[in-house]
């Protein structure tokens, strides 16, 4: 395990490598840079922006601008962003524990909901409960995030006054305080129970389904032949073997997360990495977009490798060296 | 049934917890709703004078940076936060003309001034402004230099270059006659020299010793900033909010509301959070005023903006050091006229901007002390196609193929290629559409293309061949000067327009011989300049906007003008 485990941390360099070419290339492909595109000729005087690109390295040869990066970058230093004037790690830094906070709610939200729906609808199909879930979870899956926020904001925040409609913490309380932590988590409830509950849907199917499946299998009809009871065959037997699966998916969920906050943050005004990714874009600011689109695919390689390993752990048949 | 105990106990958990932080939710509105009819009771009262304490929670919709200190900030969010706690040396009026605040000057010949300080003006650690404080902002900009965006404002005065250079230790033309007294003294007389100056003081105490270039960086900028104005910073949550509490040695005297809370909001919820009071004062879209307007607890405060709005035309190209107006298809005068003429403009703004703005016949802001009158003008393009098709007739732009559309004077086909930029906000099409059937219907072909807002720039900033008849905007500042915009040199000048009356108009408006320190004879200089403008339009102009807020009706004596707001000193929250 663990050899398979460090062949594959070899065998994600050469990838990222080849993704930090596509990257860069896309980032230089993007029309414009930073400076360019203000409007206001008091504040931009042109011999200032000249200096600036010809500072900023703008002005050499691609393959150097490349090869300046990637040198930096895999010295730790991602580069000043050129919005902030500050190291793009401070930046990213600062927001990142909003988007693990939200990401966690988020996921617990995920796996409790879909925990009791999935359960429910597997020992009841076909009965008007299951269809219900199953017609929640299809609505969950087609509903876009950004409506799904929208209308959370409507009627959670504005028509009920339930929960706040945007920031991550309410500034007069004193940090660190008891009542500091409630405002949090009070900010953070609504945009995760919004990324939440849209993936929900996934879980709840998948265990719906392999309930189903395993009740039919030959180890129940045993059982229930030796009189067990129907309770402890579903506790135990059943589920035991159905949520096995599901730890798999954790490795999947740490990239849906990340990609689900982008737009919820946004919506929200939620100060995490996904709203600092997107505005990143809009604003050019080419450090903070780059280092936020390698963090992005190292997520997406290192979930895949957690999902493999816990497939490796709780399914002893699959024997990986 | 007991083996739905499981399920029923993390149902039951789960709604328990969104009740609980329901509840939490419902104290807060529950106090915004009293407010509010406290406020509806307040206002059937009689004025008995500004009552102390209250927290106003002021919103903006683009996230600041997080620069706040004025000798900095680089975006228009810092600035709005900055405005709330710090202070200026000198105002500017309606007319945007300079006035005194903390600073006075004096000067008899627009090359050396005289600053006087008032006395006792606290920075919020406590320290006195003195004069040094301020020679300590413009050499630390100095030190900086060119890449420095406030370098253009420094190095008019003498001996800045030098002490850029290392070759001083001091700017020769800044000098401390005592602690409230400073000349500044300037390369040379300018009509516009004051106006061009960096008028903002640095403290000392805060930055002494600091790298000049690192001081962006510093937490007394990012964090822990201080100022001279009527609130200070008690906190700041990066990209979130700001807290900012009342600064009792303000020297105009004890500001009234307690707290100000800076909150970033996204647009889409300004109209909800007005409403249910979560926000007290925010500057808004004009897209958003029809919904805003119906709100009974908030009252809409328009003023006219310094943002103007036209349609170039591609005249040449810049060869690296000046415009050069060399492209034939727009240089008939005839054929422009008659597109302004096509257009009607009144109903367009109306139709896209909710009516939050007017016509223009010039390319300067009506606000502006430089703008001329409308009659002064030889043109009012007000909505006449009847005109446009006379005027493309007298051109020899004709149908002669018959197919409804007008082909150029050798007889062949004429297309109006019209390129508008793209930011994702889908109303920026249709009004871009708008124009270009204006122009069918006076049988002038006519092609759309939106472009990349970024991508549009930076094709009309390099020439690029495919545009070739452009929507674009100005915001001007305080300083008039139309030079940076449409002189010969001027990168900035998009259309690439070339016309040596213009050039000389404006380049004698700013030349001291020429106008000496008469603002009268300068603006007479000006007005021509519009005249020529009008008749020539290289650009039509469009539009110019107002710029609107959203004010709570518990927040009084908020008045907004063209400069900006009153100070914040001034405004109370009736309890």
């Amino acid at each position: 395990m663990l050899k398979y485990t460090l062949r594959r941390l070899l065998g994600m360099i050469p990838m990222l490598f080849l993704i930090s070419i596509v990257v860069f290339t896309l980032a230089k492909l993007m029309p414009g840079d930073s400076l360019s595109g203000e409007i206001d000729p008091n504040n931009t005087d042109p011999t200032y922006i000249a200096e600036m690109r010809e500072q900023l390295g703008y002005n050499d040869p691609v393959y150097k601008q490349y090869f300046r990066w990637i040198n930096d970058f895999a010295h730790g230093d991602f580069g000043k962003s050129v919005r902030y004037k500050i190291p793009a790690s401070d930046i990213i830094l600062e927001r990142l524990p909003n988007t693990v906070f939200l990401g966690i709610t988020s996921i617990l939200i995920t796996y409790i909901c879909a925990f009791a729906m999935g359960t429910f609808a597997g020992r009841k199909p076909y009965t008007i409960g299951d269809h219900f879930i199953g017609g929640a979870n299809y609505l969950g899956l087609a509903l876009p995030s950004f409506v799904a926020g929208v209308f959370a904001i409507y009627i959670f925040a504005f028509y009920l006054g339930w929960f706040p409609s945007n920031g991550s913490v309410d500034i007069s309380v004193p940090e660190g305080t008891l009542g500091w932590w409630a405002s949090r988590f009070h900010h953070v409830l609504l945009p995760a129970l919004v990324l939440g509950l849209l993936s929900t849907a996934n879980y709840t199917q998948f265990l719906r389904n392999d309930i189903i499946e395993n009740s039919r299998k030959d180890f129940v009809r045993t059982a229930r032949a030796k009189g067990t009871p129907e309770r402890k065959i579903y506790n135990q037997h059943i589920m035991r073997n159905s949520i096995i699966p599901l730890i798999t998916f954790l490795g999947f969920d740490i990239v849906a997360i990340v990609g689900g906050a982008i737009i919820t943050e946004t919506i929200f005004t939620y100060p995490g990495i996904g709203q600092l990714f997107l505005s990143s874009v809009t604003t050019r600011d080419y450090s903070v977009l780059m280092t936020l689109t390698m963090m992005f695919s190292f997520l997406t390689l290192f979930g895949n490798l957690v999902a493999d390993i816990l497939y490796g752990i709780v399914d002893p048949r699959i024997r990986m060296d | 049934m007991k083996r739905r105990s499981l399920l029923w106990l993390t149902t039951l958990v789960l709604v328990l917890s969104m009740f609980l932080a329901a509840c939490g939710g419902d104290k807060k509105t529950a106090t915004n709703t009293k407010n509010n009819n406290e406020d509806k009771k307040g206002s059937e009262q009689a004025d008995s004078g500004p009552q102390d304490g209250g927290t106003l929670t002021y919103a903006m919709e683009s996230e600041f940076k997080g620069l706040l200190n004025v000798n900095f900030y680089d975006s228009s969010s810092d600035a709005e936060i900055i405005g709330l706690f710090d202070d200026t040396l000198i105002d500017y009026d309606e007319n945007l003309k300079p006035q005194p605040n903390i600073a006075d000057w004096k000067t008899d010949d627009n090359k050396v001034y005289t600053f006087t300080f008032q006395k006792g003006v606290k920075w919020q650690n406590g320290e006195e402004l003195k004069v040094q404080d301020w020679q300590f902002a413009l050499e630390t900009i100095a030190k900086i230099g060119p890449e420095h965006p406030r370098w253009t404002n420094v190095n008019t005065i003498e001996g800045a270059t030098a002490f850029n250079e290392g070759k001083a230790d001091h700017i020769s033309g800044v000098e401390v006659v005592d602690d409230y007294t400073i000349k500044i003294t300037f390369d040379k007389a300018r009509v516009n020299n004051l106006e061009n100056l960096w008028t903002y003081p640095l403290s000392r105490k805060e930055f002494e010793g600091m790298d000049p270039k690192k001081m962006a960086e510093s937490e007394q900028v990012r964090t822990k900033p201080v100022g001279l104005g009527p609130y200070k910073v008690t906190k700041v949550i990066p990209g979130e909010s700001v807290e900012l509490t009342r600064f009792d040695d303000y020297w105009k005297g004890k500001p009234h509301i307690e707290k100000i809370i800076v909150k970033v909001i996204d647009g889409s919820l300004t109209v909800g959070e007005l409403q249910n009071g979560g926000v007290d004062m925010t500057a808004f879209h004009p897209t958003l005023l029809p919904e805003i307007e119906k709100l009974d607890n908030v009252r809409v405060e328009k003023v006219p903006g310094l943002s103007y709005y036209y349609i170039g035309f591609k005249l040449g190209h810049f060869d690296g050091k000046k415009n050069v107006m060399d492209l034939p298809k727009y240089q008939n005068k005839k054929l422009r006229q008659a597109m302004l003429y096509a257009i009607n403009r009144d109903e367009w703004v109306k139709a896209f901007f909710s009516g939050l703005g007017s016509p223009i016949n010039r390319p300067v802001p009506t606000s502006h002390w430089i703008a001329a009158d409308n009659k002064d003008l030889p043109n009012d393009y007000k909505y006449d196609p009847e005109k446009a098709k006379q005027l493309l007739d007298e051109a020899g732009y004709k149908d002669v193929d018959g197919d409804g559309f007008r082909e150029d004077p050798d007889g062949k086909k004429f297309v109006v290629n019209f390129a508008h930029y793209d930011t994702g906000n889908p109303t920026y099409e249709a009004r871009a559409k708008a124009m270009t059937q204006y122009w069918e219907e006076v049988g002038l072909k006519s092609k759309l293309t939106m472009t990349d807002v970024n991508l549009y720039y930076d094709q009309l900033e390099k020439d690029d061949p495919s545009i070739e008849v452009f929507y674009g905007g100005w915001g001007t500042g305080a300083d008039p000067d139309p030079l940076p915009l449409w002189g010969k040199e001027a990168v900035w000048n998009y259309p690439r327009w070339v016309n040596d009356d213009s050039e000389k108009l404006l380049k004698d408006a700013v030349d001291i011989s020429v106008v000496g320190t008469d603002q009268e004879k300068r603006k007479q200089l000006y007005v021509d300049w519009q005249k020529l403008f009008n008749e020539e339009v290289p650009a039509l102009p469009i539009a110019e906007l107002y710029d609107v807020y959203a004010v709570s009706k518990r927040v009084q004596d908020v008045k907004y003008d063209v400069s900006g707001s009153n100070s914040p000193a001034e405004w109370w929250i009736k309890q």
